[in-house]
């Protein structure tokens, strides 16, 4: 329903999952399709028994294919299989080393260990992949984080961080040393808002999802301001033939404006992306696959917009 | 009984009207202030943003998105119990139920919410200007049908509940004023109207989630002819029309009449107002004179009303009965459960559904009758376990605080008396009958607070003192405002 993070898992297959209407928990869940809108069915739901989650925030795919599924309200990993079938969860609430409290995003290092955005204890921890602690950082001196939300890991183990509150993206190194962060507070070029994702491809270009800037930011590997995406989403193969089947809709809609000058809206990014439909709305995650696509799911337009490097 | 002083009284009841009520410990900090520079900070404090959005979207798209009654009343009762400026919120309560706009129609959480934040901005300033905002507002369009009223086509339902219940009241205009009215309102419209209307018809959120609404105005769809208005001739459109209604007499006396309905003391329903006086005609005819001195400013009359002899008079004090959203922005202010956002949210939007006043959702173009037609067996079951079950809960923070203060009044020991009357304080100088106070006395005792040794066991003194602030909650002082 509202999606807020998405892993490419074996064979590209991607994993989504979905925040609900909290009254409405029949529709939290993690959707498998692929590339070409191929469907592969659903899992996961709400609840606290293995397989089950109440705020279901960041996603991973390890090196076999397994999805790890972070949950905010229960304090735990869930961890499913390719197929979408529940194996165990881990993790306890608290603030001591080793415990949880809102694992927001989260992302595999080089090791195959699971890097954890402690979102309340304002830290990140790193466990192995069966929940054994291994370290805490982020919480002290320059890189101290307010409220991190995604996460990912560069080719030489370094740490990548959306530090949310306090609009930047922070860089450790693979022991937790802090190098140095990205950007500041506001919303022209090289600046965030909070941010809420980060990835990094294989030349080290930085890709964040500037959620509070309803943006895709690209930085170059030393921080450097490259680009500004605003949204370019076209109609799906699945919106496709949901308006083969309902002409009733397909006709006005044919005939208006969903691209009104984005100007009139006073500046608000949130306003503008709620009008332009293309524009991206809510968008809480950006992921990188082998292959160097780029993908930003948007919680508020229900779908995932899906990139290529041109340059 | 403790005598509580007049200052305190009169102050308490000001937060009680212009906001959600207080605790003693609120009541403390506005009394240093004094009355006359609260009542003029609660108006003239301009800032309405200090609630944290991007916290609240972090964690509920639902109330980033706002698609539905849920995920946008969500959203407005977090306001109510996070606001700094709680006039803001009152007053978008107030012309919620005045300019009663409804979900049921309108399918459509994000204009809903368009809406209330429009009377967040200008529903303190002046009238025509708020008319003029109310008259281009999407969800305000779809609602009365002026989205079909076409020149040569005239859809009178705006042109009508403008007049009759936006700003005149019947009796005070013709037929053919409705007509005329409805005519210099056409091509008020919105973009892609065809398809929002398809889309509000089938409340469709496919594929991409329901579109944002946007005012659009229809130049070739607009009567461009002469017009004749309340006595008046000219080519009107619906900014001269507007200006029209707010130079007269009769638009003063009705929304002084509201006001005074909503802040002062229940007034009988709207319907009955051609047909019924004023109950206190000097106070109407202080806020017509407030109206028209202003130039029409809203936030001015309340600002001579919140001022008023008659606002202040205490044969006013709990002559009111509180909406179910006032009660609940109550109790949750008071219980600190909402300090950061979190999932519970929703929950508590639903059990204001249950007391009887869904957000967003009004049973009509009138609105909620409000007074004693909040009160039936059902919603004051509701209401009385609304309150009593979060407020005697002390996992909540604000509840703790509350206890722990009731014990520091204390010495090694407190009767039955003196937890009552200190926990009447702590809840925000509630005042009771009598009778009333001795009930509470009588369940004091019978709870054996007055038999403890607050120094051995604490514990159990904090136990007995959350059940007296429950059954507190339970009054009916507690239920009016």
């Amino acid at each position: 329903m509202f999606p807020v993070d998405t892993a490419i898992g074996k064979d590209g297959r991607m994993h989504t999952v979905s925040r609900a209407y909290v009254p409405a928990t029949a529709q939290l869940r993690i959707t498998m399709y692929d590339i070409d809108s191929e469907y592969f069915g659903i899992y996961g739901g709400y609840g606290e028994r293995v397989g089950e989650f109440r705020w279901p925030t960041g996603m991973a795919a390890d090196a076999e294919g397994n999805v790890y599924v972070s949950d905010e309200q229960n304090n735990r990993i869930n961890i499913f299989s390719h197929e979408g079938d529940p194996i165990k969860h881990w993790g306890a609430a608290g603030t001591n080393e080793g415990q949880l409290m809102g694992p927001s995003g989260i992302a595999f290092d080089n090791e195959q260990n699971l890097v954890v955005a402690d979102h309340l204890n304002n830290r990140i921890q790193k466990f192995s992949k069966d929940g054994t602690f291994i370290m805490s950082f982020g919480n002290s001196g320059e890189g101290d984080l307010r409220m991190p939300w995604g996460v990912c890991v560069g080719e030489d183990n370094s740490v990548y961080v959306a530090d949310w509150a306090n609009d930047r993206i922070a860089k450790y190194d693979s022991s937790g040393s802090f190098l140095r962060a990205f950007g500041t507070s506001g919303s022209g070029d090289g600046e965030f808002k909070n941010p809420s994702g980060v990835a990094v491809d294989g030349e080290g270009y930085i890709y964040v999802t500037d959620w509070g800037n309803e943006r895709l930011v690209i930085l170059d590997k030393d921080g450097n301001f490259i680009e500004t995406l605003r949204g370019q989403a076209t109609i799906s193969k699945w919106a496709d033939e949901y308006f083969e089947g309902n002409y009733e809709e397909a006709e006005p809609r044919s005939r208006s404006n969903l691209e009104p000058d984005a100007g009139q809206f006073g500046g608000d990014p949130h306003e503008e992306s709620a009008h332009i439909e293309k524009f991206f709305w809510g968008p809480t995650s950006v992921k990188i696959d082998d292959s160097g696509r780029i993908y930003v799911t948007e919680s508020n337009r229900h779908r995932v917009q899906i990139y290529e490097r041109t340059r | 009984m403790v005598t509580t002083s007049p200052n305190i009284k009169l102050m308490a009841h000001l937060l009680r009207r212009a906001g959600f009520g207080s605790t003693k410990e609120q009541l403390d900090e506005y009394l240093s202030v004094g009355y006359e520079k609260v009542v003029d900070g609660l108006i003239d404090d301009l800032d309405s943003s200090r609630i944290n959005d991007a916290l609240v979207r972090r964690y509920f798209p639902d109330q980033s998105v706002t698609h539905d009654t849920s995920g946008a009343g969500s959203y407005w009762l977090y306001r109510l119990v996070s606001t700094d400026s709680p006039l803001r919120e009152k007053i978008a309560l107030f012309w919620h139920n005045v300019f009663a706009t409804g979900y049921t129609k309108v399918t459509n959480g994000k204009p809903m919410s368009d809406q209330l934040r429009m009377f967040r901005s200008h529903g303190l300033g002046k009238l025509d200007e708020l008319l003029l905002k109310l008259s281009k507002d999407p969800a305000m369009i779809i609602w009365l049908d002026n989205v079909d009223n076409h020149d040569g086509a005239i859809n009178e339902n705006y042109g009508r509940e403008l007049l009759e219940l936006f700003s005149m009241g019947v009796g005070n205009y013709s037929e053919d004023d409705i007509k005329e009215c409805s005519r210099a309102f056409t091509g008020w419209s919105i973009a892609n109207s065809d398809y929002i209307k398809e889309l509000a018809i089938r409340n469709s959120i496919m594929p991409y989630g329901k579109l944002a609404w946007r005012y659009e105005y229809k130049e070739d769809d607009h009567d461009d002819g002469e017009k004749t208005f309340l006595g008046r001739k000219g080519n009107f459109n619906g900014e001269e029309i507007i200006k029209i209604i707010c130079e007269q007499p009769a638009t003063a006396r009705f929304i002084s009449r509201h006001l005074y309905h909503f802040f002062v003391a229940d007034e009988p329903p709207v319907p009955s107002w051609p047909y019924k006086d004023p109950q206190d005609m000097g106070a109407i005819s202080i806020l017509e004179k407030a109206y028209f001195d202003s130039g029409y400013d809203i936030g001015e009359m309340i600002r001579v009303l919140f001022k008023s002899d008659f606002f202040k008079s205490e044969t006013c004090h709990y002559k009111k009965i509180k909406s179910p959203a006032e009660l609940a922005g109550n109790v949750l202010r008071t219980t600190e459960e909402f300090g950061t956002p979190n999932i519970r949210i929703s929950e508590r939007n639903s059990q204001v559904t249950f007391m009887g006043q869904q957000l967003l959702n009004p049973p009509s173009v009138e609105g909620w009758h409000q007074g004693l037609e909040w009160i039936e067996t059902g919603s004051l079951t509701e209401r009385v376990n609304f309150a009593s079950q979060h407020l005697g809960d002390l996992s909540k923070p604000g509840v703790r605080k509350i206890v722990g203060n009731v014990i520091a009044q204390a010495g090694d020991s407190m009767s039955a008396e003196e937890c009552v009357d200190q926990c009447l304080s702590q809840l925000g100088a509630i005042q009771t009958s009598d009778y009333i106070h001795n009930t509470l006395i009588e369940f004091a005792e019978e709870n054996g607070i007055s038999g403890i040794d607050l120094a051995k066991d604490k514990d159990t003194a904090i136990q007995k003192i959350s059940e007296v602030i429950s059954v507190v909650a339970s009054v009916p002082e507690f239920q009016q405002s």
